[in-house]
């Protein structure tokens, strides 16, 4: 069973087209980076997969069930489980670091005395436990990053969405968050999809890369090749005289990797 | 700081305090004073008038129930027409606006005409129905049945707008494990408290000051004394007296507000994303339904009949006994309208720069004189302009041009406080590194930049100083009556058909900028 399934999904925003007849399949456990130049389309794929849009056609499956079909989204979001790291975050700046755990424990009815259980293990998993009644304003902006993803997990969701949630922090916080991030997968299990511009972000995190361009997957394959084929068009692109260089081009050209 | 910005700026505070400040001061002199002497008689006699402390009580009671229904229907109405999809919302939002851009007591008035012992709904009910509707609406339910509706778009707007201020991904945050009305109990509402909070103290403020309503429905209240002393008793001393606990009042809850709330200041919109919309789905219908006939019991059924029950004779007839007033009514509106929005841009220009440190007060200053009772206001104007030596402005229009600039200056410097908001600083920067002054600036990048929402705010204060009745009521000198006050003082004795003729004719006045007002709306959604 594929843990999360995309068939000829296309969208627009009004006259504009933003994800055209996409079509992606991830198996359970995977950590599929979305990579690709902004407004290619990454981050709409992740919000009709939350459900946060509607597919203008296709279908979306999410651990083998259909969620959206024909222009319809047949589960809403909090019916996906699924968690999701924001690129801004949004954390809830009127609810302490406890509060921002609890909202989804309560708004699923998880009793008091299990929901206490969940936020602590998550909070030490996180390594936040001093954080608890502290307001999402007063953190650093790592410490912040660790509450956004501490929120996503705590549902224990099956599948974690992460939309660029490293790109506005400094290389070795950067860095220290990866390594983190790569320990909870493997930890937890869960599926991850993660959107990204940064080639050294998305080969030190995916098991599968898939390249977008127009809304359209361009490229996908394991870590080697697409590493590989982005090396040799990087040598190429250096070797050319600076005005024959067309920028952003070497994510098109060359021959597609197998998937 | 450059010199003329500090001198444009220092006069326009200057020109504040004159306008806004002076009268107060001088009402509450006066009303310490008998004979040139300082006294408290007039302030013995009100502490020891039971009357007074009854009417007091009146007006707590409707404000705070006016508040308490204005707030919760504004509310649940502005995350209908501001949060979801429903049909209509832009129709629904200018419909339930209207009666907030009338008089106050022409709402009375139509409901009046139709619940009234012989009002065209008690027509249809029978006798006995017709005398219970009318006794209900002749007081305490009836004033906040009134005041609710005129009020109520208030928080209506408000909550329209601050739901526009709440990042859409701490909404989508929550959508992804919680239900909408979750999402908007423990986040979205939350996130905006203090803006409801300031919507409830403001409709509060405005019910408490009202008096046209609460006169022509027979309900008692406070600021009834004021007129009463006024202009029947003719005791100018005991009128400031019983004038200055209002404005007290009105002082100390903004104080308190400002202090423990922080009214929240609109900085830009953050827009909406297709998660942040509330998608009502297969029941749109019964949400369109309940909306539509809220729609139909506010304001259409009072309204429509208002303009069904006047034939065409009552409209020539209006005309003839009203043209003049009419004319003074679009004449000193659309003069007040233009001095409001200079004055407000220089206003709302320093309260958005922080160019002098006397922002803070400017912005106080302007919202209190906002809020306090018109006839607080009419009667500091008598206090500080009834003498010898300004006659030359008291026995003129001038005074209702003065009372137009106190009362409403907050309208057009908070509208041009937010405009600048939201263009960016980098523009005026630009234009300063090329060497140009302040003022070059000010003409050549920020106003026409501001344009549209200075045009909003004309249209706005237009409408505002267009329906005042409050302060034209104590200040007009003869012969220069606006129509509101005309229709208020027909109203008591002339033919229904007549007083509901003048007050179509009130509305047509009002509603004809409304389409202009739509469109700069539009436009200024998208200035930079």
């Amino acid at each position: 069973m594929m843990a999360v399934g995309f068939q000829d999904v296309s969208k627009h925003y009004r006259e504009r087209p933003a994800v055209t007849e996409f079509t992606l399949q991830v198996q359970p456990e995977e950590r599929l980076v979305l990579l690709g130049p902004s407004g290619c389309g990454k981050t709409t794929v992740l919000r009709l997969l939350a459900g946060l849009g509607t597919p203008d056609r296709g279908q979306i499956d999410i651990n083998g069930e259909v969620v959206a079909k024909d222009g319809r989204n047949l589960k809403g979001p909090e019916e996906r489980n699924l968690g999701m790291v924001f690129q801004d975050l949004a954390l809830w700046p009127h609810l302490t670091v406890r509060g921002n755990l609890e909202f989804g424990l309560k708004a699923q009815r998880v009793p008091a005395a299990e929901r206490q259980k969940r936020v602590c293990e998550t909070l030490e998993l996180m390594q936040l436990q001093s954080y608890a009644e502290a307001w999402p304003a007063g953190l650093s902006g790592g410490q912040q990053q660790r509450v956004a993803l501490a929120r996503a997990l705590v549902l224990q969701p099956r599948l974690l969405l992460m939309d660029e949630p490293l790109s506005s922090l400094d290389f070795e916080l950067n860095l220290q968050l990866r390594h983190e991030l790569l320990r909870l997968q493997g930890e937890l299990g869960f599926t991850l999809i993660y959107v990204t511009h940064n080639l050294e972000e998305a080969f030190a995190i995916a098991t599968c890369v898939a390249v977008m361009k127009a809304g359209r997957i361009a490229r996908i394959g394991a870590v080697a090749p697409i590493r590989a084929h982005f090396e040799e068009l990087l040598r190429r692109t250096a070797a050319m005289a600076p005005e024959q260089a067309v920028p952003g081009a070497f994510l098109l050209s060359g021959p597609a990797c197998p998937p | 700081m450059l010199t003329g910005q500090r001198i444009t700026l220092t006069a326009t505070v200057v020109l504040l305090l004159v306008i806004g400040v002076a009268p107060i001061l001088a009402m509450i002199t006066a009303s310490v004073m008998i004979d040139g002497k300082p006294s408290l008689v007039h302030y013995q006699a009100l502490v020891s008038s039971r009357r007074a402390w009854a009417l007091l009580g009146h007006s707590l009671t409707l404000s705070s129930l006016t508040a308490l229904c204005g707030t919760v229907l504004g509310v649940l109405l502005g995350i209908l027409l501001g949060k979801t999809d429903l049909p209509l919302r832009n129709l629904f939002v200018i419909l339930f606006t209207l009666p907030l851009l009338l008089p106050p007591y022409l709402l009375a008035v139509a409901w009046s005409a139709a619940l009234g012992r012989e009002g065209w709904l008690s027509d249809l009910t029978g006798e006995s129905r017709a005398a219970m509707s009318s006794d209900w609406l002749f007081g305490l339910p009836g004033c906040v049945l009134v005041l609710t509706t005129v009020f109520m778009p208030v928080a209506m707007l408000l909550t329209i707008t601050y739901l526009k201020t709440v990042a859409p991904r701490l909404e989508e945050a929550g959508r992804l494990v919680a239900r909408w009305p979750r999402v908007l109990s423990g986040i979205t509402l939350p996130l905006i408290r203090p803006g409801l909070a300031w919507a409830a103290l403001l409709i509060f403020l405005l019910a408490i000051g009202e008096f046209s309503v609460p006169m022509y429905l027979r309900y008692d209240v406070f600021p009834v004394e004021i007129l009463t002393q006024f202009s029947a008793f003719y005791d100018f001393g005991a009128a400031t007296a019983a004038a200055v606990p209002l404005a007290l009042l009105t002082v100390a809850l903004l104080v308190v507000e400002g202090r423990f709330l922080s009214p929240p200041r609109v900085r830009g919109f953050l827009g909406e994303t297709e998660g942040s919309v509330i998608r009502l789905g297969a029941a749109h219908i019964g949400w369109l339904f309940g909306v539509g006939l809220l729609c139909v019991v506010l304001v259409i059924v009072p309204l429509g009949g208002l303009v069904l029950q006047a034939a065409l004779a009552d409209y020539v007839d209006a005309l003839s006994r009203a043209g003049d007033s009419l004319f003074h009514s679009l004449l000193y509106a659309a003069i007040g309208a233009t001095l409001l929005t200079l004055l407000g841009f220089f206003c709302g220009y320093l309260i958005h720069t922080h160019a002098l440190r006397a922002w803070r007060w400017v912005d106080f200053l302007t919202l209190l004189l906002l809020v306090l009772p018109a006839p607080v206001i009419g009667m500091g104007l008598i206090s500080l302009w009834n003498r010898s030596a300004t006659d030359w402005i008291y026995g003129t229009p001038t005074m209702i041009l003065l009372g137009y600039l106190a009362q409403y200056l907050a309208l057009t410097s908070r509208t041009t406080a937010a405009t600048l908001a939201q263009i960016s600083a980098s523009m005026d920067e630009a234009a300063a590194v090329t060497g140009a002054g302040w003022f070059r600036r000010l003409s050549m990048i920020t106003v026409p930049l501001a344009r549209p929402g200075l045009l909003a705010a004309w249209l706005v204060s237009y409408i505002f100083c267009l329906r005042d009745t409050g302060i034209a009521m104590l200040v007009y000198p003869p012969g220069h009556d606006t129509l509101p006050v005309r229709i208020f003082t027909l109203m008591a004795n002339s033919p229904e058909g007549l007083v509901a003729a003048l007050c179509v004719l009130m509305m047509t006045a009002t509603c004809l900028p409304l389409a202009p007002l739509g469109l700069v709306m539009k436009r200024w959604s998208r200035v930079p």
